[in-house]
């Protein structure tokens, strides 16, 4: 998008989330549930810039998302820390997760890449379910959210302030989002999904930007999964289970993979439909089931990817280019299929 | 010792077995079309279930055990025709996003139809007494899941090595184009490629619901390792499918007996010893999924 036609799409989405907590109670949404939606979408955005930029299918990252919210959680539990470094310990935990996961992860691309994560991310997942002493293992462990951490002023966090935190992590997350997917260093990641073997030949060492990328996202992710625990006061082990990360990849394939606003709408999309449907009927699971079927037959672009490819434009966008290539790349290489 | 001992390495051989023979499955769809099957493990529960009405209406366990698989082969193919074959040409992870759609809506309407609890499936009583070999006593369905388990194995291999149908489907791994220039049908490989994987799947879930239990996600309990399973193996080999099971089978039993807390867990770290050497696999063939 040009910068005009941004400021004139983003300037009106944020007025409409910073006002949401009077907007919401009007078509009766908990404002707890429009947290949900930013705190999600930051984990979405760890996603796309893993697969809807770099093209590795990242079905793990449930995994830093989780260690993130008992990061936080743990911290809280046990330390007694207040909220902000609740969140930061979180954050790190994350980090060093994709620290240590990173290496095994690099070695390979496509699928493989995927069943690496998806693998990987359950050791995790095993660790939460069984050290019952520490984590309360299959009933999760509830917390009382913290103070927020100013000292000699110890501010309560009620629903209403917790939303506009997440709110400002939210546009922080989405700013640094855009300036990393915008640098030389993000639209290598995009060549990198294109043609991995030119971008080598160019002299670049792709691992590199792969490890940063993976880093980045378990940050990004970790963020998202500290502020989800705090949200919800408690942390339980399916947080780290690959049916979340599925859940994030859904989202972000509903919003449009290698766009930048598409994960907030993913997001959107997802936490509020799952909310809905569970309201009206016990059986949401197949509707979420369906509904990920008719995702990916129907609108593979996702809702921001299908309305980009119908806008009509005349200096051709960046992360549009992005998003049409990743489809094209694929019958290119054709290496299945008839 | 080697009372404790035994048994354990028994039940890790059978448990290897299952795995692997899940795992090949998975492999066989992975290898042909690219397609990451996480609704394997529904159809293994499916003819689970299938295979439990038969019996407590009155059919066999017998005929039950070839015919639930049978029953889960039509579905199957039915969804990879609809469902899966339009995402042959799109990115392998669409594949793995809407079979994960399935799994989810398969688990609920198992739910919905069978109940939300475990049912209780066991063994014909011919198979539901103990063999005694002397230093230990070890249940006879087990040993009979390890016999059928291995007559599949070899029947697959056989079929694979022996006949025009199987060496097609190999040649088909190798190059699809090539093998549709040729004038093979190759819809009809992936078809009955994906058939054949789901007809592994569906025994081991008819023998499992007889071992591990009948639930509306026990067929989802064994995809995992059956994913490590390929992976330790090294993907396109079928061979390494079962090595990689019958060492997390092991792994696994093991650990249970010296770390209980560690049972899972211990796969994962298998399969990550195995990688730090072997980044393909143990296995694995160069050049396949790169």
């Amino acid at each position: 998008m040009k910068a005009r036609t941004e400021l004139l799409v983003a300037a009106p989405v944020v007025a409409l989330f910073a006002a949401a907590p009077y907007l919401a109670p009007l078509v009766h949404l908990d404002i707890s549930i429009v947290s949900e939606v930013l705190v999600t979408a930051i984990a979405v955005m760890s996603v796309n810039l893993l697969l809807g930029y770099t093209g590795l299918p990242a079905f793990g990252n449930a995994a830093y998302f989780g260690l993130g919210a008992y990061g936080a959680a743990l911290s809280v539990q046990y330390f007694g820390f207040h909220f902000i470094e609740a969140i930061l310990i979180g954050t790190a935990l994350a980090f060093v997760g994709g620290l240590i996961l990173a290496p095994f992860l690099l070695r390979r691309r496509g699928i493989y890449f995927g069943l690496l994560s998806i693998a990987f991310g359950q050791v995790f997942y095993f660790i939460a379910y069984r050290d019952t002493d520490l984590t309360g293992g299959e009933d999760g462990m509830t917390i009382t959210r913290p103070y927020f951490g100013i000292p000699s002023a110890h501010i309560v966090i009620h629903e209403l302030s917790f939303y506009y935190v997440a709110l400002v992590v939210f546009v922080v997350a989405l700013l640094a989002f855009r300036s990393i997917v915008r640098s030389p260093f993000g639209r290598t990641l995009v060549a990198i999904r294109q043609n991995e073997a030119r971008v080598r030949f160019l002299g670049l060492n792709s691992d590199r930007f792969i490890f940063v990328a993976l880093l980045i996202s378990a940050t990004m992710a970790g963020v998202s999964g500290a502020l989800f625990a705090l949200l919800i006061n408690f942390a339980y082990p399916l947080e780290l289970d690959w049916h979340q990360s599925g859940y994030f990849v859904l989202s972000m394939i509903l919003g449009g993979a290698g766009t930048i606003w598409g994960s907030l709408a993913g997001a959107f999309i997802y936490v509020i439909g799952k909310d809905i449907i569970s309201t009206i009927t016990p059986l949401w699971q197949i509707f979420l089931g369906a509904l990920f079927v008719a995702c990916v037959l129907g609108f593979p672009r996702g809702i921001l990817g299908s309305l980009a490819a119908i806008w009509p434009r005349p200096a051709a966008p960046a992360e549009l280019d992005a998003n049409a290539a990743f489809d094209a790349h694929a019958p290119a290489e054709a290496p299945y299929g008839s | 010792m080697i009372h404790d001992l035994a048994p354990q390495v028994f039940n890790g051989l059978v448990l290897g077995a299952f795995y692997a023979i899940v795992g090949i499955g998975l492999s066989l769809i992975m290898n042909l079309t690219g397609t990451i099957n996480m609704a394997h493990g529904s159809f293994m529960t499916l003819a689970g279930y299938l295979a439990f009405t038969m019996v407590s209406r009155g059919t066999s366990f017998w005929f039950a055990l070839i015919a639930a698989p049978l029953i889960a082969v039509i579905v199957g193919i039915v969804v990879e025709r609809t469902l899966v074959r339009p995402l042959y040409k799109r990115e392998p992870f669409y594949s793995l996003l809407m079979t994960f759609g399935l799994s989810l809506m398969a688990e609920e309407i198992y739910r919905l139809v069978w109940g939300a609890n475990g049912v209780p499936f066991s063994p014909p009583p011919g198979l539901a007494s103990a063999v005694s070999l002397g230093f230990m006593s070890f249940p006879k369905f087990r040993i009979f899941i390890v016999i059928v388990l291995v007559i599949a194995m070899i029947a697959l291999a056989l079929f694979l090595t022996r006949t025009r149908f199987g060496l097609r489907l190999r040649a088909a791994v190798q190059d699809t184009e090539m093998i549709a220039a040729l004038g093979t049908n190759t819809q009809l490989l992936y078809a009955v490629n994906f058939g054949l994987g789901i007809f592994l799947a569906g025994i081991a879930g008819v023998l499992a619901a007889g071992m591990l239990g009948l639930s509306p996600t026990s067929g989802n309990a064994l995809l995992m390792p059956a994913f490590v399973t390929v992976i330790i193996g090294g993907m396109g080999s079928l061979f390494g499918s079962i090595v990689g099971g019958l060492l997390i089978g092991m792994a696994i039993s093991l650990t249970t007996l010296w770390i209980p807390a560690a049972s899972e867990v211990s796969m994962y770290v298998l399969m990550a010893l195995v990688l730090m050497i072997r980044p393909r696999g143990l296995f694995g063939e160069e050049g396949i999924f790169g």
